[in-house]
C-alpha cells in the first residue's frame, strides 16, 4: 500500500516538475517590451530576427547567417546605426523539416512558422530579415503580411519573393532561378550548338522555375529529356528517382545536362552518372554547384553561375574585408572553421555578409527616424554596395534582388579547395523580373567600393 | 441504420455536456491569460489531442494498433487544403466537416482490408498507408502542390475579437489568441462527440470486442463492422485534427505528415493514458509545449544543441519520459489522478483504516 502510494507519489512528482520546467520556460518569457510605435525599435536599439537551419538536413547553410550576424556584431562595434545596435535574433526551424527528427534540435513540434511566432509575437521583432528556404518562408507569407512585419532578403531564388502588389514589403536576395534558367539557355545557345539538351530539376519551385528560365530563354527542351526528382527523397535514402533519371538520359544520348539539385544531391547525381559510364557536359544551377559541399572530382569543368568574387582573387577589397569581419567575430567562430587570414571563404559566408551589409545600408539610408514603411521605401530607392558582382536593385515592380550573374566553371585545383573560376570574358548577364525581360550582358563585372563607415 | 441509433448515447448526455462546455470556457479563459506564443503551441496542442482522441478510441476502445494516423491527417488536410485553394471563401466550419468525412472516407477503405488483420500485421498495414501518402502527395503535384504543398490563408481575427485587446501588439496578441481559442473550441467538440461514443452502446460494445471477440460475437455483435467502424471514427477524427492542424500553419505539406509522426502520435496517447478523455488531452499538451522542454534540458544541462546529445535530446526526453510513466504509472498520466483524489480526499476521513505494512 504504501509502496504503491510513494510510487505514485514520485511519478506525480517527477511528470509534474517536468510539465513545470515546459510551461515555465514557455510562459515566463512573456512580453516585457517597452510600448514603442514601431516594433523593435528602441531609442538606442533595433530588432530583427530570421529563421534558418541551424540543425538537420540543412545545417550546412548555417554559416549563412552567422556571417549576417557576425556584420552586424561588426557595425555594432563601431557605432551601430544611427545610433542604433541591431540585435539579430536567429532561431533554427530545420528548415521546416523538423517533424523528420534528421538531427533537427528544436523539437518535432517546430515548424517555420512557429518559429516566425515567436519572433513577431514573443520577441517583437521590426522585420524579418534573412530568412531561409523556398517551401519554409512561403509558408509565413500570409503570416507576416497579416501582421505587417516586413520580410526582408528571403534566402531563395524563388520567384515568389517577387509579388510587390500583393506583397508589398516582401524582398527576395538572390538571383531567381528563372533568372539564371535564362542565362544558361544563353550560354546553351550559343557555346553548345547542335547538342541534345536534358534538365533534370527537383520537384518544386527551384526545378519549376529553372525549367520556366530555360524555356523563357528560347530552348526548346523534349519532354523526354525534363526530369524532376523528389527532395524527400533524400529523408528516406531512396535514390531509385535518381537512377532513373541518369539512365533516361543516357539512353536518350543527351549530350549537355542541365541541373537543378541542392549540392547533396549533385553529388548523388555525378556519382550515378558516372557509375553509369555516362560523362555529358553538365550545367549546374549555383545552389546546387556549391563545389566546397558536393566535393566530387566529376564536377570538374561543369558550368555554374556566380554572383560573388572568385574566393582566391586579390582584386576585391570586399574579399579581405569579409574575412576581416567573420574573423572578429570570436562568439559565431564555430561556424567557420579553419578560418585563417588567409584562407578562402566559402559562398555562403559571401552570401550572409552581402544581405547583411544591405540591410544596414538601407537601415542607414531610412535616417533617425525608422518605421516599417520606411524600410520598405528605403529599400526601394537604396542604391546598395556590396559584396556581389552583379546589381543589387529593387524598384516598385521588382522586388527580386540580384539580377543575374557570371558564367563559372568548377575548378578542382589539385588537391586544395576547389571552387567556381569566374568566365575569363568576366561577362556579367543581367534580366529583369518578367517573362520578356531581355538579358543585358555587360562586359565586366561590378566590384563596389566598401563604404568608408564600414571600414 | 441501427448501427447509427446505437451511436446514440443510453445515458443523460446532460452532465457530459455540461462538463464539456465548463472545461471548454475555462481553457478558453486560460488563453486570455497566456503568452501569444503559448497561445499558438496551444492551438497546435488542440489539433492534436483530437488526432490522440482518434487513435486511443481505436486502441483503446477497439482493441486495434494504427501507425497509419498520421496518413489519415494528411488526408483530411488535404482535402481541406484542396478545397481552400479553390474555394476561398468557404466558411471555416465547412472546410473542417469536410476534412472529418474525407478522412473517415479513408479510414472506410483502408479499415476493409485492414480489419480481416491483427496485431503486427494490421500495424504493417496501416504503416505502408502512411508511407505512402507523402510520396502521393509529392507526385500529384497539379492537385496536392508538390513538395512546395498548397498555403491557407492565415486566419483572420475578427473585429470584435480585435476590440478586446489594447496596446502595440494588439493585433499579434489577438492573432494568436484567436488560432488558440478556435482551436479549442473545436476540440471541445470533438471531445464532447468522443465522450458520448465511450457511453453509447457501441462503445460498450467495442470494449467487449477488445476484451473477448467470441463473447462480443455470441452478444451479437457483428465483429468486422465494429472494428470497421472504429477505423473510420478513428480516421474521421485524424481528418480533422490534421485540416486543423494545417490550418493553424497556414499550409498543407507532405513534410508535415512523416511517418514518424504515427509513432509520435502513439507515445503521446501511451504518456497520456489509452483510452480516455484527459489522456488525449494531457497529449496534446506534452506535445505542444516539448519544444521549451528540449530548449530548456539543453540550457540546462548546457549541451551543445548541434553535437549528437543536443540532436537526439527530444527523443531522449520523449524515452525517458515514457520510461518512468510505464514503470509507476502503466496506465498512463491520467492514472494517476486516482492518487490525487485519495490524496485531497481521503485524509479527514480515513485514519482509522491502518495500513499493513
Amino acid at each position: 500500500m504504501f509502496k504503491g502510494r510513494l510510487r505514485r507519489t514520485m511519478t506525480l512528482l517527477s511528470v509534474s516538475a517536468l510539465a513545470l520546467g515546459m510551461v515555465s520556460t514557455g510562459l515566463l518569457t512573456g512580453s516585457a517590451n517597452a510600448a514603442n510605435s514601431t516594433p523593435g525599435v528602441t531609442a538606442n536599439s533595433i530588432t530583427i530576427g530570421a529563421t534558418v537551419p541551424l540543425s538537420g538536413l540543412a545545417a550546412t547553410y548555417a554559416p549563412v547567417s552567422a556571417a549576417a550576424n557576425a556584420v552586424f556584431t561588426w557595425v555594432n562595434k563601431h557605432g551601430g546605426v544611427n545610433g542604433r545596435k541591431i540585435k539579430f535574433i536567429r532561431l533554427d526551424d530545420c528548415y521546416n523539416l523538423a517533424a523528420y527528427g534528421l538531427g533537427c534540435t528544436a523539437g518535432a513540434s517546430v515548424t517555420t512558422l512557429s518559429q516566425t511566432q515567436v519572433l513577431v509575437a514573443q520577441d517583437h521583432v521590426f522585420a524579418t530579415v534573412g530568412s531561409l528556404g523556398t517551401a519554409a518562408q512561403d509558408s509565413v507569407l500570409s503570416y507576416l503580411k497579416t501582421n505587417g512585419v516586413p520580410q526582408l532578403f528571403v534566402n531563395s531564388g524563388s520567384i515568389d519573393w517577387n509579388q510587390p502588389s500583393k506583397y508589398p514589403s516582401l524582398f527576395g536576395y538572390q538571383p531567381s532561378y528563372v533568372a539564371e534558367g535564362k542565362i544558361f539557355a544563353k550560354y546553351i545557345k550559343a557555346n553548345d550548338v547542335g547538342q541534345t539538351i536534358g534538365f533534370i530539376g527537383q520537384n518544386d519551385d527551384f526545378g519549376t522555375n529553372g525549367l520556366l528560365g530555360l524555356q523563357d530563354g528560347g530552348l526548346n527542351l523534349l519532354p523526354a529529356n525534363t526530369l524532376t526528382y523528389n527532395a524527400a527523397d533524400g529523408i528516406t535514402g531512396s535514390s531509385a528517382d535518381l537512377i532513373a533519371d541518369i539512365g533516361t538520359l543516357q539512353k536518350n544520348g543527351v549530350q549537355v545536362v542541365v541541373l537543378d539539385a541542392v549540392p547533396g544531391f549533385t553529388n548523388g547525381f555525378l556519382t550515378i552518372a558516372k557509375a553509369f559510364g555516362y560523362s555529358p557536359k553538365w550545367i549546374i544551377s549555383s545552389v546546387g554547384s556549391a563545389p566546397d559541399l558536393v566535393n566530387n572530382a566529376s564536377e570538374a569543368s561543369a558550368i555554374t553561375t556566380d554572383y560573388f568574387p572568385e574566393i582566391t582573387t586579390t582584386s576585391d577589397p570586399w574579399v579581405p574585408w569579409v574575412r576581416k569581419v567573420l574573423r572578429a567575430d570570436t562568439a559565431d567562430a564555430s561556424y567557420f572553421p579553419g578560418l585563417t587570414a588567409t584562407s578562402p571563404l566559402t559562398g555562403n559566408e559571401f552570401y550572409g555578409a552581402g544581405w547583411a551589409v544591405a540591410f544596414v545600408e538601407a537601415l542607414k539610408a531610412e535616417g533617425k527616424n525608422v518605421t516599417r514603411a520606411g524600410i520598405v521605401k528605403s529599400m526601394l530607392s537604396t542604391t546598395f554596395a556590396t559584396p556581389s558582382i552583379t546589381p543589387l536593385k529593387y524598384s516598385k515592380t521588382n522586388h527580386q534582388g540580384m539580377q543575374g550573374g557570371a558564367i563559372a566553371i568548377i575548378a578542382y585545383n589539385g588537391g586544395k579547395v576547389p571552387f567556381k573560376a569566374l568566365e575569363l570574358s568576366h561577362t556579367v548577364f543581367t534580366t529583369g523580373g518578367t517573362k520578356s525581360s531581355p538579358i543585358t550582358v555587360t562586359s565586366h563585372f561590378i566590384i563596389n567600393p566598401i563604404p568608408s563607415w564600414l571600414k | 441504420m441501427d448501427w447509427w441509433r446505437s451511436l446514440r448515447t443510453q445515458e443523460t448526455t446532460h452532465s457530459r455536456f455540461i462538463g464539456m462546455l465548463s472545461l471548454t470556457v475555462l481553457t478558453l479563459v486560460i488563453t486570455f491569460f497566456l503568452p501569444p506564443v503559448a497561445d499558438s503551441q496551444l492551438a497546435g496542442g488542440a489539433a492534436i489531442a483530437i488526432v490522440v482522441l482518434g487513435l486511443s478510441w481505436l486502441t483503446g476502445w477497439s482493441g486495434q494498433i494504427s501507425l497509419g494516423n498520421s496518413g489519415f491527417m494528411a488526408v483530411g488536410a488535404y482535402a481541406a487544403g484542396i478545397w481552400a485553394h479553390h474555394h476561398t471563401s468557404t466558411p471555416l466550419v465547412f472546410t473542417l466537416i469536410l476534412a472529418l468525412v474525407v478522412g473517415g472516407i479513408s479510414g472506410l477503405i483502408i479499415a476493409i482490408p485492414s480489419t480481416r488483420l491483427r496485431g503486427p500485421y494490421l500495424a504493417g498495414m496501416t504503416l505502408a498507408f502512411s508511407a505512402a501518402v507523402t510520396p502521393l502527395a509529392q507526385n500529384f503535384s497539379s492537385v496536392t502542390g508538390g513538395e512546395g504543398g498548397l498555403f491557407f490563408n492565415s486566419l483572420v481575427t475578427p473585429k470584435w475579437f480585435l476590440h478586446l485587446f489594447s496596446g502595440p501588439y494588439a493585433a499579434i496578441n489577438a492573432n494568436a489568441q484567436w488560432s488558440a481559442d478556435l482551436a479549442v473550441v473545436v476540440a471541445g467538440v470533438m471531445f464532447f462527440f468522443m465522450a458520448n461514443l465511450f457511453h453509447s452502446r457501441t462503445g460498450r460494445a467495442m470494449r467487449l470486442v477488445r476484451d473477448n471477440d467470441v463473447a462480443a460475437e455470441l452478444m451479437g455483435v457483428n465483429l468486422a463492422r465494429a472494428r470497421t467502424s472504429a477505423f473510420v471514427v478513428s480516421a474521421a477524427f485524424a481528418g480533422i485534427g490534421g485540416a486543423l492542424y494545417s490550418l493553424l500553419q497556414a499550409s498543407v505539406r507532405p513534410e508535415t505528415f512523416p511517418i514518424g509522426l504515427s509513432i509520435t502520435l502513439l507515445t503521446l496517447m501511451v504518456l497520456g493514458g489509452i483510452g480516455t478523455l484527459s489522456g488525449a488531452v494531457i497529449g496534446g499538451i506534452i506535445y505542444s509545449f516539448s519544444t521549451n522542454l528540449v530548449a530548456h534540458v539543453n540550457s540546462l544541462t548546457g549541451v551543445n544543441p548541434t553535437s549528437n546529445v543536443g540532436a537526439n535530446m527530444q527523443g531522449m526526453i520523449f524515452s525517458v519520459l515514457l520510461i518512468v510513466t510505464m514503470l509507476f504509472a502503466p496506465r498512463g498520466i491520467v492514472s494517476l489522478k486516482t492518487p490525487l483524489r485519495r490524496l485531497f480526499r481521503a485524509r479527514p476521513l480515513a485514519p482509522a483504516a491502518k495500513e499493513v505494512h
